[in-house]
């Protein structure tokens, strides 16, 4: 009996002129989105290459290492930022970096093109958050009341067909041909990434995977809310109202009212405040230094090199201790900052949370590598980085470089020697490693049993609804 | 004509059969919101027999037949089909009938084929095959040319004809028909009522509630009237020869309200 209810149920929903239009009309959109992924995706290699090229570029022709003071490094594209772009394109992918210091990133995508950042992008994740709740509500909204309306309800309850089995057959019915039909959208989307050049490797197949099965269950819990609200109205013109009013809640208002009630309920310090502490902390420091430097005094030689190299090392040891107060003052005031927006995070992402869109956002955010944590990930890898270039730097230049400092050469009078340039190729590959696939898939597990959990529950409640619903 | 009411008295003259293929005890349905829909309702279809209910809206016509089908609990009595009471049993009741709605839109993209193999299966009919739809679809008149059309451009009477076609199929030895020739133009109601004497014939009972006198008096073996969900006349066809039916109904209808009045 399930079968057959399953059967009829699938050749309906595919058979329909509605089913035809709202499918093309999504399927359209979802190959579009990987098209226009994969084309994004190579314009960003490009600039990369572009960006990273430039780099050395500069430093062609140079004779020093002292003289090589800023070295930009830079976030590479990931090949599934294209499809779920996340935060990736708000952030600076550009970061000089300097032996010492503290390190910022620019040049984001929105700030470079601000054109991108009004409408945003059509991705894979616009689609599944708009579209893909739309085609289940579209394709839901009447799966009881229309029944009901068209009274081949009553006739089918005419028949020894316990209500139990009907409502689960329409809803396996309705779900299984609407998601595998879904699914060779999304398989045509998926086989243009390898044929655009999207180098993709088994971690980026499992992510994506993993971002379709996401998406899967955000459309699986639109279309049992659908089922639900269908089983609670005895029109479709009110089922159709009623989730119209369900979407633009849910999908428009709560994930924006709850970041903005979380702005609201916890503060965060502003960057300008933060940076005005730094920076008269520095200048606190600073004039402590210049008083250190004051003080020297050095050997009674007349040796001006040896004079020079006491005096240099004199310096390096008064940078050295301003750049780890300065150091350990920064880290604190980040820290607590940090702190702050993490708070503040839960806050807004909890709140959210009461809208299926913030579960589906978050999970498939992590899973594509473009969550909140990428800016930090980035930032925490650059800084590893820092350490690296500083100890190459040291380890060319023998002395602590980079900052403000002053450094004195002596060149003797008569002493031409023919200076090499340095080989900029031999400074430290920034390498950017995303989350593993393990990693992402643990960050996204909660958000992922929160969908599997809504399809559960506004199952379960269409079931119990439907058991008394007024089928006369 | 001038008619007596007591002439025609809630008779002992119906034929008896001791084993009703429908039948309602007592039925007695009150709403959540205090409406008394059905009162104490009493009456049983024999094999072969046609029951014509007649009745204003809200007469409690088409309360008996959800009854019947269990789409909604009796506050008290009991509606039996072949003897097994619809809300106990209600999937082992609905095997012994079969149903035809006034107004079915079946499955607008479906062809008539595809509505009548899914109704049938759903009927627990397996062994069908399509020469055997086609069969039945010809018995209620449906031309070959429009068994694989799509019903979304059938008329109403072309509907109706499948939803006979269906009750057909399903072969129960009950059928409960609602209003099911409100809508239908003169020749597909003669159709209707043609086909529904062949199955009266085949000896299936008929249950089937109408606002059509001259159907009703067409078809019917037993005629009852409803109002305010009160059975407040039943009588066989056969005693009624003679009488003008709309005046007996509109003389019990005035005499029923003249009750109430009192």
């Amino acid at each position: 009996m399930l079968r057959v209810i399953i059967d009829k149920e699938m050749r309906e929903m595919i058979g329909s002129t509605k089913f035809a239009l709202t499918f093309a009309v999504c399927a359209i959109l979802i190959v579009l989105s990987f098209y226009i992924g994969a084309a994004n995706y190579k314009v960003s290699v490009d600039h990369y290459q572009a960006a990273k090229a430039e780099n050395l570029q500069q430093l062609e022709g140079v004779t020093d290492w002292l003289m090589v003071r800023q070295n930009r490094i830079f976030l590479p594209p990931q090949p599934l930022a294209a499809l779920v772009t996340g935060v990736s394109n708000d952030i600076g992918r550009t970061t000089e970096v300097e032996a010492r210091g503290e390190l910022a990133s620019h040049d984001s995508r929105f700030n470079e093109e601000p054109i991108f950042a009004v409408f945003r992008f059509l991705d894979l994740s616009f689609i599944f958050t708009v579209v893909l709740s739309l085609f289940a509500i579209l394709l839901g909204y009447d799966a009881i009341s229309g029944e009901k309306e068209r009274g081949t309800l009553k006739l089918a309850l005419a028949n020894a067909v316990p209500r139990s089995t009907l409502i689960m057959g329409k809803l396996l019915g309705s779900f299984a041909a609407l998601s595998v039909s879904l699914l060779v959208a999304l398989g045509i989307g998926c086989l243009l990434l390898p044929l655009m050049g999207v180098p993709m490797a088994a971690a980026d197949w499992w992510r994506l995977g993993l971002i379709i099965l996401t998406g899967m269950l955000y459309f699986g819990v639109f279309l049992t809310i659908s089922m639900f609200i269908s089983t609670t109205t005895q029109r479709t013109s009110s089922s159709f109202l009623l989730l119209l009013v369900v979407w633009i809640v849910g999908v428009l208002i709560i994930p924006r009212a709850s970041v903005l009630l979380a702005g609201r309920a916890v503060d965060v310090p502003s960057v300008d405040e933060v940076g005005a502490k730094k920076a008269s902390y520095a200048s606190q420091l600073w004039k402590d230094f210049r008083h250190g430097m004051a003080s020297f005094k050095g050997p009674e030689t007349q040796d001006v090199e040896q004079m020079m190299n006491v005096f240099n090392k004199y310096m390096d040891s008064l940078t050295a201790i301003r750049d780890e107060k300065m150091n350990l003052y920064t880290a604190q005031l980040n820290e607590e900052r940090y702190n702050r927006q993490k708070v503040q995070q839960a806050v807004a992402f909890n709140l959210a949370r009461l809208s299926p869109v913030a579960s589906l956002t978050l999970a498939t955010e992590e899973l594509s590598g473009t969550s909140l944590g990428l800016k930090n990930r980035y930032y925490d890898q650059a800084m590893a980085y820092q350490k690296i270039y500083a100890a190459f730097l040291k380890e060319k230049t023998g002395m602590n470089v980079g900052g403000r400092m002053m450094v004195f050469k002596v060149k003797m009078d008569g002493e031409e020697e023919e200076e090499e340039p340095i080989d900029p190729n031999e400074l430290p590959a920034f390498v950017y490693e995303p989350p593993s696939v393990p990693d992402s898939l643990q960050a996204a597990t909660g958000d992922m049993g929160l969908l599997g959990l809504l399809n559960i529950l506004f199952f379960a409640a269409s079931f119990v609804a439907f058991r008394r619903y007024d089928a006369r | 004509m001038n008619l007596n009411i007591e002439m025609i008295p809630m008779s002992d003259k119906l034929p008896i059969n001791p084993q009703p293929r429908l039948e309602a005890v007592n039925l007695t349905k009150r709403y959540e919101d205090g409406l008394l829909a059905l009162d104490h309702v009493s009456f049983s279809v024999q094999p072969g027999q046609v029951f014509a209910m007649l009745g204003g809206n809200g007469a409690g016509k088409t309360t008996t037949i959800n009854l019947f089908l269990n789409l909604i609990e009796p506050t008290s009595g009991e509606a039996r089909i072949n003897g097994v009471v619809s809300h106990q049993e209600p999937l082992r009741a609905k095997e012994q009938v079969a149903f035809v709605s006034e107004n079915v839109m079946l499955y607008p993209n479906f062809t008539a084929l595809q509505n009548l193999d899914f109704f049938a299966q759903l009927g627990g009919k397996t062994e069908y095959t399509r020469d055997d739809y086609r069969d039945v679809l010809r018995r209620v008149g449906l031309d070959e040319s429009v068994h694989d059309k799509r019903l979304k451009g059938f008329s109403k009477g072309m509907r109706q004809k499948c939803g006979i076609a269906i009750a057909i199929l399903k072969d129960a030895p009950a059928i409960l028909l609602d209003e099911p020739t409100s809508g239908l133009d003169p020749k597909a109601g003669h159709d209707f009522i043609r086909l529904l004497e062949n199955l009266r014939d085949e000896g299936k009972a008929i249950l089937m509630s109408t606002h059509d006198i001259f159907r009703a008096k067409e078809i019917a073996d037993v005629i009852a009237i409803m109002n305010e969900g009160r059975l407040i006349m039943q009588e066989a066809a056969a005693a009624m020869v003679g009488h003008n039916l709309e005046d007996v109904y509109m003389q019990y209808i005035a005499g029923r309200q003249a009750q109430l009045q009192n």
